[in-house]
């Protein structure tokens, strides 16, 4: 409940704000979305599980955007950044699906 | 310690499998498993830092709910760039088109303005008849009338023998030079006024082909074409018996381009955009624009 107020209430700070994101950190801006995305399907399947851990649900949150965005750095570095950018992208889309369907087990027992 | 012996097995046993297995079967991260089992070994953790804990939680979703909030505007704003630069261009012609149009309809308006101050400052004078017969007679006026109406339409696109398809260039198609020679043929006949598609044909009208369209006065035409002649009773018979008829009937046999005339009565046709006017001087005199310079009267096109 109040972590779906806290989730709002950042929407409606970047809806407020209207931030600017720096040119060099824009390539990254889609992978630090579904990073984080994965981070939060993790957290509410915990959540469901009974085994939610807030230091847990933070440090993957933060790893995850931080590894996404260093193997896409370091992918276009290397000259095959949208190939990595692809790969972390299918590797935590299968991580979404799995955790989206361990949610949906638990609401509709399906 | 308690909680270290199993951790220790789990990173062996993850190591161990294939990571894409792995990734299938479980797809929440280990590490919420562990830290539920480490916290049911241990001892409650004391309250400050449950609280901080949370606090920090809270701290990280109004981080996620701005960065997927910043994601959306930045994808909003940036991703149709091309898509939104396209739209502006189609909406700047939309608008300087319906300007123009606008533009047009003010003219027109003004030119009768000036047309009826003209008529009563002459005052029902033999001038003023004789102003209005040159006037319908050059395209500054509109007229009424019976004439013919010539129709003319593109043929099909003929099947490319080899390929089967519609082949690229179809010798059916109307051009340009086709609806000259009919207003040609027209004028010839004896025809005082001409439009082709509702424009009306003047001494100075120019149709071009500009890549697939033709202009007549620089505003595109589209087919079927109607040219529409007001002229004397026999125009259709002149006009049917001429040399240019004969040879756009031909075309109808060989290229199945569409071709007919037909007799009208009462037709209106609109009055000509106004010309440029363009100014005589005499060669060597003063550059001042003579005040009494018109617009040269020279006959109809052949």
């Amino acid at each position: 409940m109040i972590a779906g107020v806290a989730l709002i209430l950042g929407v409606v700070l970047g809806f407020v704000l209207e931030p600017t994101v720096p040119v060099g950190l824009q390539p990254y801006l889609p992978i630090a979305v579904v990073a984080a995305l994965d981070a939060v399907f993790g957290g509410i399947r915990a959540r469901l599980d009974g085994i939610f851990d807030d230091k847990q649900f933070v440090v993957s949150f933060v790893s995850n955007v931080l590894v996404a965005g260093l193997i896409v750095y370091l992918g276009d570095q290397l000259g095959v950044g949208g190939q990595l950018s692809t790969g972390v992208v299918v590797v935590l889309g299968v991580r979404i699906f799995g955790n989206v369907a361990g949610i949906r087990r638990h609401m509709f027992r399906a | 310690m308690t909680g270290a012996a199993p951790q220790k097995r789990a990173g062996a046993r993850d190591s161990a499998t294939d990571f894409l297995t792995v990734l299938f079967r479980e797809p929440l991260d280990p590490g919420y498993a562990r830290a539920a089992r480490r916290q049911a070994d241990a001892v409650p953790r004391p309250r400050w830092r449950v609280r901080s804990a949370r606090g920090i939680r809270l701290l990280v979703l109004v981080l996620i709910g701005f960065l997927l909030m910043t994601a959306y505007q930045h994808a909003v704003a940036a991703t149709p760039g091309t898509t939104k630069a396209h739209e502006r261009l189609v909406s700047d012609v939309k608008a300087r088109r319906a300007q123009t149009d606008e533009l047009q309809q003010q003219a027109d308006r003004l030119r009768e303005d000036v047309v009826r101050a003209r008529d009563e400052a002459l005052a029902d004078s033999d001038e003023a008849r004789r102003l209005h017969d040159l006037a319908a007679a050059i395209g500054l006026a509109g007229v009424h009338g019976d004439g013919i109406v010539v129709r003319l339409a593109d043929g099909p696109a003929q099947p490319d023998p080899v390929t089967g398809q519609a082949a690229a260039s179809n010798p059916g198609r109307v051009l340009d030079r086709d609806l000259q020679d009919i207003a040609n043929a027209l004028w010839h006949g004896g025809a005082e006024a001409i439009a082709i598609n509702g424009q009306r044909l003047t001494a100075t009208s120019t149709i071009r082909a500009a890549g697939a369209v033709i202009l007549v006065d620089f505003a595109p035409v589209t087919g079927p074409y109607q040219v529409s002649a007001i002229g004397p009773d026999d125009l259709d018979k002149t006009f049917g018996d001429s040399a240019t008829a004969r040879r756009f009937r031909s075309y109808v046999d060989v290229y199945r381009m569409q071709f007919s005339v037909r007799k009208q009565e009462g037709m209106t046709l609109p009055a000509a955009a106004e010309p440029q006017l363009r100014y005589a001087r005499p060669p060597g005199a003063s550059p001042e624009p003579s005040a009494s310079a018109v617009l040269s009267p020279s006959g109809g096109t052949t």
